[in-house]
């Protein structure tokens, strides 16, 4: 199925704008978006299954009376299919409860240019191509050891392009890919199996390295085989974009979305200036940041993406905003409205979360440590407590260090504590950055964390 | 509109193209029609009164023993015969390095229809109406205590009906019927910061808002609040516990529940040597179950149009069954179990679980505290996590320390973790209640389910404490 042109993205979402207004709607703002995705997966060691997702719809946002009413369909071809989700949307408007706070849809303003976003050679992948890297990825994860058992994963190609319009005047197209593979590993010998093991690469232009993310997850798993256990006590640990981007998503990443300051949820209301966190400790929030896996033109309400300060050097700078908190405030919008595809309305959140890189290689860091652990993957960040930022978590596995050298990995191993005071324990920054979902982040070494051991 | 026969003539079509132009040894279509109605409310603020509407077909073939899928938003049959034909043409081509093709169990052919009988439709039920509802809780859980610093309320339910044709003969349609909303209230005081949610879902209908009001459910979430502000961290270590049936629930599903999963244990999960073997006590006998009328993770046929059964996964404290769909199940010779679930439309089955649970026994509440020494009560959780090599973690979020056999003082942010095949031979007491929850599991997918089960004692397990 061919892609829908901008064109035609455009005038879905005026048009939709336009009915509403028509039907006696304040505002209106309506959202299309198509995503194709082509996958090649793996299971149980082989390729054995492949997917081709085609999913295009359109929401849309109306006012009425301080009232806000949201329809979604995913039938979009023909135009009379636009009216019945606007007048939906009208008629959940006009039973809601208005909202004295409203302020108004976001209003126009100048888009930045964006870069390495979208590339073609993307585009044009075949199946074929797609089956060729999985094969790569595989054989390069078999050839590491005979224990090692990749278990799942795959190679996926995407498009998505997006439009959007607004009664303020508001018009937006942007479109972009992404491509990624992936490997999940254990390791067995005789009764022991270690913990899943995962790497990957995913880049918005054609940047892959298959073999070594094969190569890289048996690895692991391999380390992971021989464990002793650790004792219980509070010291070092290195954790790497695995640990931070789960660990932060439910934690500190709450605490700078305005409307959690708003909504008194965040530790950090009324400290904006104050020093909150380690000196080492910058962070941006960069929608605009060069082949960021989140980076494009604009938010969900096509409010331009820029390059917030959340965090500089220590001193918290900014929280983040969509339209609706931002209005509350008196500010503007960050550009931070997200949303999923079609089927939501828009709501706070981090676009390229960019923690900024020191200079201490990951050699450097390990061998700079007496004592501690190195942490790659956790269990049970999500049941962290969203507003006091309390954790208590399992490292799936760690590994110990001992007088700057990995010596062995070690089961079953708890991080309790609090990421407010974590943050403010942040000795070492790694110079080694990598793109994670939102996250941007290198190693950062920690200083008195809470360990139960076994 | 396509009225059914039509439909059905369609995705017959479709399956027909796939095994007599493309030469899939298997086909099968879903289409889904379906009509969802959401709801957030903040601080008795409606963010947004929403609806939408999801219609389309997904795909799936066989083809030399590899899978191909593909999925559309569309219900037309041009764009459909390309969505076949690519479908094949990817399978074939992944076919190429196939080691071990796949092959499905057999099952026998099914034509039905299922009428889902809420005594309340929440599609005949007004916006108005579910908003009333929803600010009922909100209002509750805010006038609660003037500590309460906010309440979100998300409702949602989903009515509608899905279509399975497959090219071996069977042709189900099913209702779909699901009403779930999820409270989560926050409080403050003198720099301390707790929060507190809770989930309610049903398969029935809206009666479920009769079986529980607005305002109870409100003040529920908002107590839990409130007292956490006065509880302290526990202290990390190995403990004996009491765990409520929410989080019994919670270890079922993530201790044993994903581990039991057929994939998972192809996969290389700890179970897959241990099928028959005892790796609990005696006290342990866990269920999945489909068949519970009304529960969340309840339903008639799978997404591959096998009926969904009461499925023994331990006994006794003895492996005694795995949660499959046909083409595990050919591979461990046994009978599908109704397992396979796609979440919608864009997405393949996969094995999920659906009501996850762990059998009563004969214990009160009191027998398993009172030789309780120094402990603690988990009643209440905010999530768990499992991995293949037996590692589990359940994060709680309403805990008490046991002393001398008594509940004490409260304790926050608490999770306990092991291992699953150590863990199941310490559990030493199981109770006569039993309570079923609501929940979602995802899996690369979501997934509507239910878990629980008695309070129980487990003997040791390491808890996670900052203190």
């Amino acid at each position: 199925v061919a892609v829908l042109e901008k064109n035609t993205m455009i005038s879905l979402a005026e048009n939709a704008v336009k009915a509403a207004l028509n039907m006696g709607a304040v505002e209106a703002e309506a959202y299309v978006y198509e995503g194709q995705a082509s996958n090649i997966g793996i299971e149980l060691g082989q390729i054995s299954k492949t997917n081709r997702i085609i999913d295009r719809g359109l929401g849309i946002r109306v006012v009425a009376n301080k009232a806000i009413g949201f329809a979604y369909t995913n039938i979009v071809e023909a135009a009379e299919a636009v009216e019945k989700p606007v007048a939906s949307a009208l008629s959940a408007a006009r039973v809601s409860k208005p909202d004295p706070d409203w302020n108004g849809l976001p209003q126009k303003k100048p888009y930045a240019n964006t870069a390495k976003t979208f590339d073609k050679k993307i585009v044009a992948l075949s199946s074929e191509d797609l089956v060729q890297i999985a094969a790569t990825m595989l054989d390069a994860a078999g050839q590491v050891d005979k224990r090692v058992f990749p278990i799942e994963g795959g190679v996926g190609s995407g498009y998505i392009s997006t439009a959007i319009a607004n009664s303020n005047g508001i018009t937006g197209f942007d479109k972009g890919t992404v491509i990624e593979c992936s490997v999940a590993t254990l390791a067995k010998e005789n009764n022991t199996v270690t913990p899943v093991c995962f790497e990957f690469n995913a880049a918005r232009n054609y940047d892959l390295d298959p073999a070594w993310v094969g190569k890289q997850a048996a690895k692991m798993a391999v380390s992971a085989l021989k464990t002793k256990p650790v004792e219980t006590k509070s010291g070092k640990v290195i954790l790497t974009q695995f640990a931070l981007q789960e660990l932060l998503a439910y934690t500190l990443i709450n605490a700078i979305r305005a409307d959690s300051v708003q909504r008194d949820q965040s530790p950090f209301k009324g400290k904006l200036g104050e020093k909150v966190a380690s000196e080492n400790l910058t962070i941006y929030d960069d929608g605009l940041f060069v082949g960021g896996l989140r980076t494009g033109a604009f938010d969900g309400e096509g409010v331009p993406h820029q390059k917030t300060a959340v965090i500089e050097k220590g001193v918290l700078r900014n929280f983040l905003y969509d339209n609706y908190s931002a209005k509350k405030d008196g500010k503007e919008s960050t550009g931070n409205a997200s949303r999923a595809g079609y089927l939501s309305t828009p709501g706070i959140d981090t676009t390229n979360f960019h923690i900024m890189p020191g200079n201490k290689s990951s050699g450097e860091m390990l061998s700079e440590v007496d004592d501690g652990l190195i942490v790659y993957y956790l269990q049970g960040a999500h049941s962290s407590n969203p507003v006091s930022g309390e954790f208590s978590v399992v490292a799936t596995p760690a590994w110990k260090i001992k007088n700057g050298e990995i010596t062995h990995c070690s089961r079953g191993v708890m991080l309790a504590g609090n990421i407010f005071e974590l943050v403010k324990n942040i000795s070492v920054v790694g110079d080694n950055e990598r793109q994670m979902g939102q996250l941007i982040s290198p190693w950062l070494q920690v200083e008195n964390v809470r360990v139960i051991g076994q | 509109l396509k009225g059914q026969i039509t439909l059905k003539d369609l995705l017959t079509k479709i399956n027909n193209t796939a095994t007599q132009k493309f030469g899939a040894q298997y086909a099968e279509a879903r289409a889904q029609k379906l009509y969802k109605t959401a709801l957030t409310l903040k601080e008795e603020r409606v963010e947004a009164a929403k609806q939408g509407i999801e219609n389309g077909v997904a795909i799936r073939v066989l083809v030399n023993g590899a899978w191909g899928f593909a999925s559309v938003g569309s219900l037309d049959s041009v764009i459909l015969e390309g969505a076949v034909s690519d479908a094949c043409r990817m399978a074939k081509l992944a076919s190429a390095r196939l080691k071990t093709p796949i092959k499905l169990a057999a099952v026998k052919v099914v034509e039905d229809r299922v009428l889902s009988k809420p005594k309340k439709n929440p599609a005949d039920i007004q916006m108005e109406e579910k908003i009333k509802t929803a600010l009922g809780v909100n209002k509750a859980s805010l006038g609660f205590d003037k500590r309460i610093k906010s309440c979100s309320v998300d409702y949602f339910d989903l009515t509608g009906s899905s279509f399975f044709v497959s090219s071996e003969g069977s042709s189900i349609e099913q209702d779909k019927l699901y009403v779930w909303a999820r409270i989560t209230a926050s409080a403050q005081n003198e720099g301390i910061f707790t929060f507190s949610k809770e989930e309610i879902g049903s398969t029935k209908g809206y009666e479920l808002f009769d079986e529980q009001t607005s305002e109870a459910l409100g003040e529920k979430v908002a107590k839990r609040a409130i007292e956490q502000l006065n509880a302290k961290s526990p202290r990390g270590g190995k403990f004996p516990v009491v765990l409520g049936p929410s989080v019994v629930g919670v270890f079922v599903h993530e201790a044993f529940g994903h581990l039991a999963e057929a994939d998972l244990a192809l996969s290389g999960g700890v179970l897959a040597n241990n099928f028959g073997k005892k790796i609990g006590s005696n006290l342990v006998t866990f269920y999945d179950d489909g068949t519970i009328e009304g529960a969340f993770g309840t339903f008639k046929y799978d997404d591959e149009g096998v009926p969904s059964h009461k499925t023994l996964l331990i006994k006794d404290g003895v492996v005694s069954g795995l949660m499959h769909n046909r083409e595990t199940a050919q591979k461990f010779n046994a009978e599908p179990t109704g397992n396979a679930r796609a979440e919608d439309f864009r997405v393949e089955p996969i094995i999920r679980m659906r009501c996850t649970y762990m059998a009563p026994r004969d214990q009160t509440f009191e027998e398993l505290i009172e030789d309780v020494k120094s402990g603690y009560y988990f009643k209440s959780f905010r999530g768990g996590q499992a991995n293949l090599d037996g590692t589990f973690q359940v994060g709680i979020q309403e805990g008490y320390e046991i002393e001398n056999g008594e509940i004490g003082a409260p304790v926050r942010n608490a999770s306990i973790s092991g291992n699953t095949l150590e863990t199941l031979h310490q559990v030493s007491g199981v109770g006569k209640d039993f309570l079923l929850d609501p929940g979602r599991c995802g899996k690369g997918q979501t997934a509507f389910i239910s878990d629980g089960g008695p309070h129980i004692r487990i003997s040791k397990v390491v808890v996670g404490g900052s203190a």
